[in-house]
C-alpha cells in the first residue's frame, strides 16, 4: 500500500518477531505484565505491519487464516472451559489447575487457557478489520480490484 | 407430575411437525394421545383434589427473590386442566380433518402444542412470575395460530392486533402482579390470597389491582378492548375454536378468580368488574345477532359471555362462585361445539355468511343435529347444561352485595343479554340449515367426516348428558374449584328442575323475549348497529399502530439520521443523562480537591501534555495532524500509566494507540488532507458543550469511586488473594482471567460483534449493488455500464468470503 522497500524489508523480518514476542508475552501474563489481550494486540500489530508495507493480499498468502473463524474459534475456545465447572456440579467459570507447574510454561489451568481464548479473538478480531479496511475496494480500488477502475473527478 | 403433564406437552409439540409429511386424518387421532394422556393424567390426580388436598411441585430458581417454577393443583386448576386437555384432544383430532392436505399443518400443529403447554401451565401456576411467564407463552402461540395464512393481510393485521393488545395488557398484568407481591410480600399465589386483608390494607391495593385489572380485561376480551377477538378470528377454525373461545380468553376470568378469595368486596373489586362484565356482556350479545359471518357471530358471543364471568367475579354474594364455575364448564362445552360445527360447515359448504348459507339440513344431518344441540344450549333452553348455568347466573344476579340500583340493572342487564343469546342461537341455526339452499353454497355437499364430527358430537354430548342424570358427580367435582373461588364456605348445587321463584321467572321472561325477538328478526338485521362507529375500537386502534409508527420514525430520523457525529452524540447523552443525576446527588458529597504535594515535575508535564494533545487535535488543519496530536495524548496517558506501575495499562494502551493510528490512516488515504470547515459556529459550539459534559462527568465518576470510603476497597483482597487462589502473581491478569473472568467473556463477544458488523456492512453489501462509491458519496459510474454488475469479477469481489 506504500510503496518503500525498507518498510517491506523490515516488516518481513518484523513479522516473526513480533509474533514470538506476542506468544511470550500471552505466556508470562500469569505472573508478570502481559496476558493474552496485550499478545494478541502485538501478533495482530504484527499483520497490519504486512497489510501495510505489502498490501492484503501478500499479508493473507503469509498466513494463510480465516480470521474471522479464528475470532470465532478464539471466543468459543474461551468460553468452553468454563462448562468444566458446570459439569461438576460447580458455578460456571469455576477455575481448574493441575496441580504441579509445566517446565518452560509454568503453572496451568483452565483460567491460562482462557487467556489463549482471548489471544486468538483479539488476533482475529482486529487483524479482519484490518483487511476488511485494506481490501475495501471503494477506499483501495487499485489494491483489491482485478482490473482497476479509473476515479471520475466529479463536476466542480 | 404436575411439571411432567406440563413438560410433555411442550415436548410433544416438535411432533406435530411430522405432519408436513403425513397430513393424514389417522395422523390427528395419534397426536391426540399426547393430550389425552394429560387429560387421564389430571383424572388420576382428582380423587387427591376432591378430597381436599392441593398437589404441589416446585423448581426453585432464584430463590432469594421469590422467582420459582411453582405449580398447584387445587379445585379451579383441575377444572381448567380437565378442559384444556380434554378439548385440545378433541381439537387436535378436528384439526386433521379440517386442515387435511394443507402443506403447513405442522406447523400450526407445533404453535398449538406450544399452546396447550402454556396453557396449562398458566393453570397450574402458583406463583405470580410463573403465571406472568406462561400468560405471555400463550399470547404468543395464539399470534402464531391467528397469523397462520399469513400470506392474507387480514390475518396479519389480526394477529398483530391480538399481540399488540394482550401485550399491552401483559406489560401492565406484570407491573400489577410485582406490586400485588410487594404488598403481601409473597410472590406465591395462595400466599397473596391467604394474606389477603393485608393487601387490601396496603396502600398499593388499588394500583396493583387496576393494572392487574387492565391484564386480565385485554386478555379476555372486556370492553372497550373486546374488538381484537373477532379480529382473531382470521385464525383456522380449530385454533378459535380451542383458543378463543374455550381456554386462552378465559385466563383472565381465570386470574380474577384466582385472586377472588383474597382480593374481592371492596367497592373499587366489585364496581369495576360489575360495570366492566355487564358492559361487555350486552354490547357483545347486542353485536352477535347482527352478524352475518358465522365466525363473527360466535366471537362476539364469546365477547358477551366473558363479559357474563367477569361479571360474576365481581357481584359477590353466595351464588356467584358456583354461577361462575358452571358458566365456565357450560360456555367451553357449547361454544367450542359451535365453533366446530361452523368450521364444518365453512369446510364443506364454502362460505360462512349467512347470507349466502343456508337449507344444509338435509345434506348434513348429522352436523345438523349437533349444531341444534349446541345451540340450545347456546340460548340457555332446557333441559341442557347451558340453561343448568345460566339459571345459577340469574340466581346470583338475585342475590348478591351490589347496592339496589345497580343490582336491579344486572338482573335487568342479564335478562336482556340472555334474550340476546335466544336471538343468535336461532339466527345460527336457521340461517345455516332451514329455508332454502343458500345461494353461496357449493354444489355438492355432503355432511362432515368423522374426524370433524367427533369433536363437536363428545362436547354436546357431555352437555345434554350432565343434567340428564349426571349432576351430582358434577356437583362433587366442581365443589373444591367453586370453594378456589368462593372461600372454604361456599358451596355448588345445581339443579335442572329449579325452584319456582324469581331466577325461573327471569329466565322465563328471558328466553320468551327472545322468541319474540325471533319474529322481528329481519328488522333488527337490517336495523344500524346502536354502537356509534368510533367505538368499534378498530378505529381507535388503526390510528394509534399509525401514530406509533410516526412517532418512531420521526424518533429514528432525529436519532439515528445517518451521521457519525449525531450517532455519538446520542450515546453520549445518553450516558451522561443516566449517570450524571446519581453522581451529583449521591456521588459529589463529601469529596474534597485533590492535594498536590509532592508531585514530581515530569509527572506535571505528562499530565499538562494530555491538554495540549486535545487542543492541538481539535486545532489541527489537516487529518495528518490531528492523527498525531490524537497520539499525544495516547502516549501521554501511556506515560501516566507507567508511572503508577501499571505496565499492563501501559503496554495495552501503547498498541491500542498504534493500531487505531493505522485504521485512521487507513481510512484517512482516500479523504481530502485537510479539514474543510463546513458546519456553522453553533454546532461547534454544541457538540464542544456535549463533550465537556461528558469528560466533566467520567471524571467526576473516576474521582469519586476513587475516593470514595463508603466501602471498603477491593483492591487489597484481591492483590491478597491472587497468587493463593488464582497462582498468578500479576493480579491484572488475574482479574482479567479468573476473578471477573465472566466480564472478559463478555468482552470478547462485543468484540466478536463488532467485528461481525462491520464485516456484514462492508462485505456483504447486496451484490446488485456493488458500484464502489468516490470518497465524496457520489455513485461512481461504472467504464463498462450497467452491464458490468454482472461481471463475475466483480461479484466475486464483492462477495467473496474471505
Amino acid at each position: 500500500m506504500y510503496e518503500s522497500i525498507i518498510l517491506r524489508t523490515v516488516s518481513k523480518v518484523m513479522l516473526p518477531v513480533l509474533l514470538l514476542i506476542s506468544l511470550f508475552m500471552l505466556v508470562r501474563g500469569h505472573n508478570l505484565p502481559g496476558g493474552g489481550f496485550i499478545g494478541g494486540l502485538l501478533a495482530a500489530s504484527g499483520i497490519i505491519l504486512q497489510i501495510v508495507a505489502c498490501g492484503p493480499d501478500t499479508a493473507r498468502k503469509l498466513i494463510p487464516v480465516n480470521y474471522l473463524q479464528l475470532a470465532a474459534f478464539g471466543v468459543a475456545f474461551a468460553a468452553v472451559w468454563g462448562l468444566l465447572g458446570l459439569a461438576l456440579g460447580d458455578p460456571y467459570m469455576r477455575a481448574f489447575w493441575i496441580p504441579q507447574p509445566i517446565p518452560g510454561i509454568g503453572k496451568v489451568g483452565t483460567p491460562v487457557l482462557f487467556d489463549v481464548g482471548v489471544y486468538l479473538t483479539v488476533i482475529g478480531v482486529t487483524a479482519q478489520l484490518a483487511l476488511v479496511l485494506a481490501e475495501e475496494p471503494t477506499l483501495f480500488p487499485q489494491q483489491s480490484r482485478p482490473k482497476p477502475v479509473q476515479p471520475v473527478a466529479p463536476e466542480a | 407430575m404436575l411439571l411432567t403433564l406440563v413438560l410433555i406437552t411442550f415436548a410433544a409439540a416438535p411432533l406435530g411437525l411430522l405432519a408436513r409429511t403425513a397430513p393424514r386424518p389417522a395422523f390427528g387421532w395419534l397426536l391426540a394421545l399426547i393430550p389425552l394422556a394429560a387429560f387421564i393424567g389430571f383424572g388420576l390426580q382428582a380423587p387427591a383434589v376432591l378430597a381436599g388436598q392441593t398437589p404441589l411441585s416446585v423448581l426453585p430458581w432464584v430463590p432469594a427473590m421469590g422467582i420459582e417454577l411453582r405449580l398447584a393443583l387445587d379445585g379451579l386448576s383441575l377444572l381448567f386442566g380437565l378442559l384444556v386437555s380434554g378439548i385440545g384432544a378433541l381439537i387436535v383430532v378436528y384439526t386433521a380433518s379440517y386442515m387435511a392436505g394443507d402443506p403447513g399443518m405442522g406447523r400450526f400443529y407445533l404453535a398449538l402444542f406450544i399452546f396447550m403447554g402454556a396453557m396449562l401451565g398458566l393453570v397450574l401456576a402458583d406463583n405470580v412470575l410463573t403465571l406472568f411467564v406462561f400468560w405471555e407463552l400463550t399470547s404468543v402461540s395464539s399470534y402464531l395460530l391467528v397469523g397462520y395464512k399469513h400470506e392474507y393481510p387480514e390475518a396479519r393485521r389480526g394477529a398483530q392486533m391480538g399481540l399488540l393488545i394482550t401485550f399491552g395488557g401483559g406489560l401492565a398484568l406484570l407491573v400489577g402482579l410485582v406490586l400485588l407481591g410487594s404488598a403481601a410480600g409473597s410472590y406465591t399465589i395462595s400466599e397473596i390470597v391467604a394474606a389477603g386483608d393485608v393487601v387490601k390494607a396496603s396502600p398499593l391495593y388499588g394500583p396493583a389491582l387496576l393494572l392487574i385489572f387492565l391484564g386480565c380485561f385485554t386478555k379476555s376480551a372486556q370492553f372497550p378492548f373486546h374488538f381484537w377477538l373477532p379480529n382473531a378470528m382470521q385464525a383456522p377454525t380449530p385454533a378459535s375454536a380451542f383458543l378463543h373461545s374455550a381456554t386462552m380468553v378465559k385466563a383472565g376470568v381465570f386470574l380474577l378468580a384466582r385472586l377472588h378469595p383474597g382480593l374481592s368486596g371492596t367497592p373499587l373489586w366489585t364496581l369495576t368488574l360489575t360495570v366492566v362484565g355487564a358492559t361487555t356482556m350486552l354490547v357483545g350479545a347486542a353485536i352477535a345477532m347482527r352478524k352475518d359471518d358465522i365466525k363473527g357471530l360466535l366471537a362476539y358471543s364469546t365477547v358477551s359471555m366473558l363479559g357474563t364471568m367477569v361479571l360474576l367475579a365481581g357481584v359477590g354474594g353466595p351464588e356467584a362462585p358456583s354461577a361462575l364455575v358452571a358458566i365456565i364448564l357450560a360456555h367451553a362445552l357449547y361454544k367450542g361445539a359451535m365453533f366446530m360445527v361452523a368450521g364444518a360447515v365453512d369446510h364443506e359448504a364454502g362460505t360462512r355468511k349467512l347470507s349466502e348459507l343456508g337449507g344444509l339440513r338435509r345434506a348434513m344431518p348429522a352436523t345438523f343435529a349437533i349444531a341444534c344441540v349446541a345451540a340450545v344450549s347456546m340460548a340457555g333452553i332446557p333441559p341442557l347444561f347451558g340453561f343448568v348455568a345460566k339459571e345459577e347466573l340469574l340466581y346470583a344476579t338475585t342475590r348478591n352485595d351490589l347496592p339496589g340500583w345497580l343490582g336491579l340493572a344486572v338482573m335487568a342487564a342479564a335478562v336482556v343479554s340472555g334474550a340476546y343469546s335466544v336471538m343468535y342461537a336461532w339466527r345460527f341455526i336457521r340461517g345455516v340449515f332451514l329455508g332454502e339452499r343458500g345461494r353461496g353454497v357449493k354444489a355438492h355437499v355432503h355432511d362432515a367426516p368423522l374426524g370433524m364430527l367427533a369433536g363437536p358430537g363428545v362436547l354436546t354430548l357431555i352437555s345434554l348428558a350432565l343434567p340428564l342424570g349426571l349432576l351430582n358427580p358434577l356437583e362433587a367435582l366442581l365443589a373444591p374449584a367453586v370453594r378456589a373461588v368462593g372461600g372454604p364456605e361456599v358451596a355448588i348445587s345445581l339443579y335442572l328442575i329449579p325452584a319456582l321463584g324469581l331466577p325461573l321467572l327471569l329466565s322465563a321472561i328471558a328466553i320468551g323475549a327472545g322468541l319474540l325477538l325471533t319474529r322481528a328478526e329481519g328488522r333488527i338485521v337490517a336495523a344500524p348497529s346502536p354502537l356509534p362507529r368510533w367505538l368499534s375500537g378498530d378505529a381507535i386502534y388503526d390510528a394509534s399502530v399509525a401514530g406509533m409508527l410516526d412517532g418512531t420514525t420521526a424518533f429514528t430520523r432525529v436519532v439515528q439520521n445517518g451521521k457519525l457525529r449525531s450517532y455519538i452524540a446520542w450515546s453520549i447523552l445518553a450516558l451522561v443523562a443516566v449517570v450524571l443525576p446519581p453522581l451529583v446527588l449521591y456521588g459529589l458529597a463529601g469529596l474534597s480537591l485533590p492535594s498536590f504535594a509532592g508531585i514530581q515535575a515530569y509527572e506535571l508535564v505528562a499530565a499538562l501534555l494530555i491538554p495540549v494533545g486535545v487542543l492541538a487535535t481539535l486545532k489541527a488543519r489537516s487529518r495528518l495532524g490531528a492523527i498525531i496530536a490524537a497520539g499525544i495524548v495516547g502516549a501521554m496517558v501511556a506515560f501516566i500509566f507507567v508511572i503508577y506501575s501499571a505496565p499492563d495499562l501501559a503496554l495495552t494502551q501503547l498498541l491500542i494507540e498504534v493500531i487505531s493510528t493505522v485504521f485512521f490512516m487507513l481510512v484517512f488515504a482516500v479523504l481530502p488532507a485537510a479539514f474543510e470547515k463546513l458546519s456553522p459556529r453553533r454546532t461547534h459550539i454544541r457538540d464542544g458543550a456535549i463533550a465537556v459534559v461528558m469528560g466533566l462527568t467520567m471524571a467526576g465518576v473516576a474521582y469519586a469511586a476513587a475516593s470514595s470510603t463508603a466501602l471498603a476497597p477491593i483492591a487489597n483482597t484481591l492483590k491478597a488473594e491472587s497468587l493463593s487462589e488464582g497462582f498468578g502473581a500479576n493480579v491484572v491478569n488475574v482479574i482479567l482471567v479468573d476473578f471477573r473472568g465472566f466480564d472478559t467473556l463478555g468482552e470478547i463477544t462485543v468484540l466478536m460483534a463488532a467485528l461481525l458488523g462491520i464485516y456484514a456492512m462492508l462485505r456483504l453489501r447486496p451484490i446488485s449493488d456493488p458500484t464502489p462509491m468516490s470518497p465524496r458519496g457520489e455513485r461512481m459510474p461504472s467504464e463498462h455500464g450497467s452491464a458490468a454488475v454482472e461481471e463475475p469479477g466483480e461479484r466475486e469481489l464483492v462477495g467473496r468470503e474471505r
